[in-house]
């Protein structure tokens, strides 16, 4: 190493450190350490901190609420990240060939995901309003979308869908954008039809994307909290209750910190495999590119 | 490809006007009468009243929560931009030991669920006494804003050309010069959509400030929003108008920073 | 003698008021939940202040649901009395229910030395009860609650019934009056089955008519499963027949009370503030309301209501101790309950139960009252979130019937062990 690589590691060891050593402070000490906190009886009301090993744990595999947590986690991220890929494909294609107005469509599409979580879950228990929501009112129903057990999984999936949908929608329609239109007239020529068109030409430019951002989405379905919290609170009889909601639940309803903090431990599991997945397809996609 | 008629791009438009029918009907409700909140239809007010908005302003928490959460933004978007814009620089553009490594955990921190970091958070922001101050929630929300920043802003610099700054370099302008000098403002642009959005991600966060703050004193909108006092009735009107002002910033920005968002949005997962 | 208490303490507060003036001005955080109808907590405020000239107090109103509250006030008093700027707030609003916790965890002053002999005498003994942990006086009795039955005296009359005293008249009269009044509005028999502390309430009404209690003496949770199951199975069953309808299981205090005041329902288990709602100028049923115990499960078995209320505590990282006590005593003085009785809210003196001034505006203290004294509290122990909130998932979805009773109770028991288990 020549003393000016030596001269410029140390440069960039200054400009760099700042930055690392505040990260190390914020995420990845709190990661370890929360960690630590799971395996351990942690009572600040009763003055109890003490080492449990994996007793948190052993309970949870048992646990007949974590598991129903975990099912409701899967089942939201898969339903939730699914429509969204589907409908936020789907306005991408029909914002393809707009000219008028594309600024306003954008922002109209926007304005849903741009907006707080808790305002979105604000809007929808007002739209699920047994009496005077506007669902009810428009389809003519009198159903109790966030009181009912078997509706408020759906109800909740779609408040995220309308959320997230536009992330989705933005990612696709920028792509269509820079696919050259010669690989349309060339499909043209051949005679294709327009379904064939988006099969052989459209789906496979638009795969890499589609992958990333399913792949950021589960991770971001798979840590959601304000929506449901907000939203329905985890209930009725426990139906939404994803994983991050019982996790905060026992965190700081009682502070049982050690607890909740081995649910929030799966969580952070769950959440790195799935990113694991997209640091891994996004190098891949580098490499090729 | 063909152009397509006029009539489909406004169908187009009317479908995302009723897509945004969730907000808008907020929008309507928080300046109905309260007589005349749950009786639907007629989905119009009979006449427009600012009496929620009155009240959201002189008898709730909002107005100093929309105080809180501008000033916990902005610094938010400070710290992470003055820590982060340097440290992207030197990942772009010098030799730093165990980049890959670090890029990898750069990357992977912002994909880290708050969920799993709050418990420890807590602990800290309680033994520093940082509770209920704005200090606890730009610390918080700067364990995402930060990666994030460092993230992006290391892509935009590695698209400014070698030559450039090695010119700076043989002119003998040093590394925070040329920082400065060559790449801040090349990649402002790319700054102005970082910034844009680690601010958003602030002001939307809600987790941290849900947990972090007490009182009027650090609460920001959405903590208020979410914690909006009924007592054992639910103020539907006054929440709606609540929703709206909380709604402000990210509309603006949606309207008449779109480029900016957008840029930053693509530059955030996409990979082109 | 009520005189002579009063003169002392307003002596006592005079007194506090001239040191705190010495030290310039202080400020006290009143953390409180916001009063139904007409607040009178910014009137009482006043008061206290212009009798206390060195004294402003600062009111900032809490979220509205209980356990809402319960995490705010968790998350900021733990370690409030490490470095820092404390909790922020002074004085605080707390439900009945927390008081012991709260004192275990250290949270709150102890009051034990500073109140008067006897101070808390005139109240009911559950509330002062309730007020006391370990041997010592935590916190004040402020208002208070309990569980009972309104049923609508006018439809009863119609046909000819008593109020039901049993499961098995209330059913019977349900259905018959929705079988002669044939309005497909009107439901049967509503109550608080949403996942949230009304539900435990409810749910503990329901074990102790059935015999049983949550805790039983040796310390163990749900000590008879059978008659646990029972209990639950009763809930359930209440929807299952159409006796309550389904919405029920989403429903609050006030969603209850409001489909009850409308008309809309023949019997409602809930606290006494519906009955100054059902009695407002305007109610659709003003004048047609009576109030009876909850009804009995099994005819042998009392089937007592619990209480509620909450009661006024210190923090103990308090700056200004002094000034904060001063403000908690004068609020729950017979001077402020008087106000507070005034309104919505009952207080928790037994004597303001018989007063004339009182009665003229709320008829029905006297039968709230003899309610009160047989009256159940939750348990009283510093675990009692804990237990309550790893409950509700289960109750609830025991009521809905996505479990049977006698999952629910296993899951319960399984999961309140664990929990007692790190506090053991």
């Amino acid at each position: 190493m020549t003393a000016r690589e030596r001269g410029e590691r140390r440069a960039a060891l200054g400009f760099v450190a700042p930055a690392v050593l505040t990260l190390a402070a914020l995420t990845a000490g709190p990661a370890l350490w929360v960690f630590w906190l799971s395996l351990r009886q942690r009572l600040p009301v009763f003055g109890i901190d003490r080492f449990t090993g994996l007793a948190h744990y052993a309970f949870l595999a048992t646990d007949p609420r974590f598991w129903s947590a975990t099912r409701v986690t899967v089942v939201f991220t898969v339903a939730s990240v699914a429509l969204e890929l589907l409908l936020g494909l789907g306005i991408a294609l029909a914002l393809r060939g707009q000219r008028v107005g594309r600024r306003s469509a954008l922002a109209l599409l926007l304005l849903a995901w741009a907006l707080p979580g808790v305002v979105t879950a604000r809007l929808f228990e007002w739209l699920y309003h047994p009496a005077a929501g506007l669902v009810n009112v428009v389809l003519g129903l009198g159903l109790n979308w966030l009181g009912d057990p078997c509706l408020a999984l759906p109800a909740l999936v779609l408040a995220d869908v309308w959320r997230t949908m536009p992330f989705v929608a933005l990612f696709c329609y920028a792509r269509l954008l820079t696919i050259p239109p010669a690989l349309y007239e060339a499909a043209a020529v051949d005679g294709a039809e327009r379904l064939a068109t988006f099969r052989f030409v459209t789906l496979p430019l638009l795969a890499p994307v589609l992958l990333v951002t399913l792949l950021f989405r589960t991770l971001d379905a798979l840590r959601a909290f304000d929506l449901m919290y907000v939203l329905t609170g985890g209930g009725p009889a426990g139906m939404t209750e994803t994983l991050t909601v019982y996790a905060y639940r026992s965190l700081f309803q009682t502070l049982r910190l050690g607890f909740g903090s081995a649910i929030g431990v799966v969580v952070f599991t769950l959440v790195m495999l799935v990113a694991a997945a997209y640091v891994m397809v996004l190098h891949r996609q580098e490499a090729a590119a | 490809m063909r152009r397509r008629p006029l009539i489909v791009d406004l169908a187009v438009l009317a479908c995302l006007v009723l897509y945004a029918v969730p907000f808008l009907w907020q929008l309507v409700t928080s300046f109905k009468p309260e007589s005349e909140l749950l009786h639907v239809p007629p989905l119009l007010p009979s006449r427009l009243t600012l009496a929620h908005y009155g009240v959201v302003f002189t008898r709730s928490a909002m107005p100093r929560a929309l105080g809180n959460s501008l000033g916990v933004g902005a610094l938010t978007t400070l710290l992470a931009c003055a820590l982060g814009v340097p440290a992207a620089y030197a990942l772009a553009t010098l030799r730093v030991p165990a980049a890959g490594a670090l890029m990898l955990g750069i990357v992977a921190s912002t994909a880290f669920p708050q969920i799993a970091t709050v418990s420890p958070l807590y602990l800290v922001m309680r033994a520093l006494g940082l509770r209920d101050t704005w200090a606890a929630l730009v610390l918080a929300d700067a364990s995402f804003a930060l990666p994030f920043v460092i993230w992006l802003m290391t892509r935009f610099m590695r698209e400014v050309p070698r030559e450039l700054s090695e010119a700076a370099a043989l002119d003998g302008a040093g590394r925070w010069r040329t920082l400065a000098a060559i790449h801040l403002p090349l990649t402002a642009p790319g700054l102005a959509s970082v910034a844009l959005l680690a601010f958003l991600f602030a002001w939307n966060e809600f987790l941290f400030a849900f947990t972090f703050t007490a009182t009027e004193a650090s609460r920001t909108v959405p903590v208020a929003l979410a914690l909006f006092p009924g007592v054992f009735e639910v103020p539907w009107g006054d929440i709606a108008a609540a929703s709206i002002l909380a709604s402000v910033p990210p509309v603006l920005i949606v309207i008449g920073l779109q480029r900016w968002l957008v840029r930053g949005l693509l530059a955030g997962a996409l990979n082109e | 003698m009520r005189l002579a208490a009063l003169a002392v303490a307003a002596l006592l507060l005079a007194g506090c008021g001239e040191s705190a003036r010495r030290d310039g001005p202080v400020t006290v955080v009143f953390k409180h939940a916001r009063m139904f109808g007409d607040d009178p907590v910014p009137r009482l405020v006043a008061a206290f202040e212009a009798r206390h000239p060195g004294i402003r107090v600062k009111t900032e109103a809490l979220g509205s649901a209980s356990d809402e509250q319960h995490q705010f006030f968790v998350i900021n008093l733990e370690g409030s009395l490490g470095p820092g700027r404390g909790p922020g707030f002074d004085v605080m609003m707390l439900d009945v229910i927390w008081v012991p916790e709260f004192a275990r965890a250290g949270w709150l002053l102890d009051l034990t030395t500073s109140l008067a002999p006897g101070e808390l005498d005139g109240h009911f003994p559950a509330a002062a009860a309730a007020a006391r942990w370990s041997g010592r006086v935590w916190a004040l009795p402020w208002n208070w609650n309990v569980g009972l039955l309104y049923y609508r005296a006018d439809l009863l009359e119609r046909h000819g019934l008593a109020p039901p005293a049993t499961d098995v008249e209330l059913t019977r009269a349900v259905r018959l009056i929705q079988g002669r009044e044939r309005d497909p509005r009107l439901e049967g028999f509503l109550w608080q089955g949403k996942q949230y502390e009304g539900l435990t309430v409810n749910a503990l009404e329901s074990l102790w008519a059935s015999g049983t209690d949550l805790l039983g003496p040796d310390g163990r949770v749900l000590p008879d499963p059978a008659r646990a199951e029972e209990a639950l199975y009763r809930l359930y069953d209440l929807i299952q027949r159409g006796i309550s309808p389904d919405w029920v299981s989403a429903a609050d205090e006030e969603l209850s009370r409001r489909a009850f005041g409308d008309g809309r329902a023949i019997f409602l288990r809930n606290w006494p503030y519906a009955m100054d709602l059902f009695e407002g100028p305007g109610s659709p049923v003003r004048g047609r309301v009576g109030i009876a115990p909850l009804p009995r499960l099994r005819g042998d078995v009392a089937a007592p209501g619990a209480t509620g209320g909450s009661l006024l505590g210190v923090s103990r990282a308090s700056r200004h101790p002094e000034a904060a006590v001063a403000l908690a005593r004068f609020l729950a003085s017979e001077e402020a309950q008087r106000v507070l009785a005034g309104g919505s809210v009952l207080p928790t003196l037994m004597a303001l139960y018989h007063d004339p001034a009182l009665l003229a505006k709320r008829p029905h203290m006297p039968v709230l009252h003899a309610l009160s004294l047989v009256a159940r509290p939750r348990p009283i122990t510093p675990a009692y979130l804990m237990l309550s909130t790893s409950l509700q998932p289960e109750l609830s979805a025991a009521v809905v019937g996505v479990k049977s009773p006698a999952r629910a109770v296993a899951d319960a028991r399984r999961a309140l062990e664990y929990a007692l288990s790190g506090i053991r």
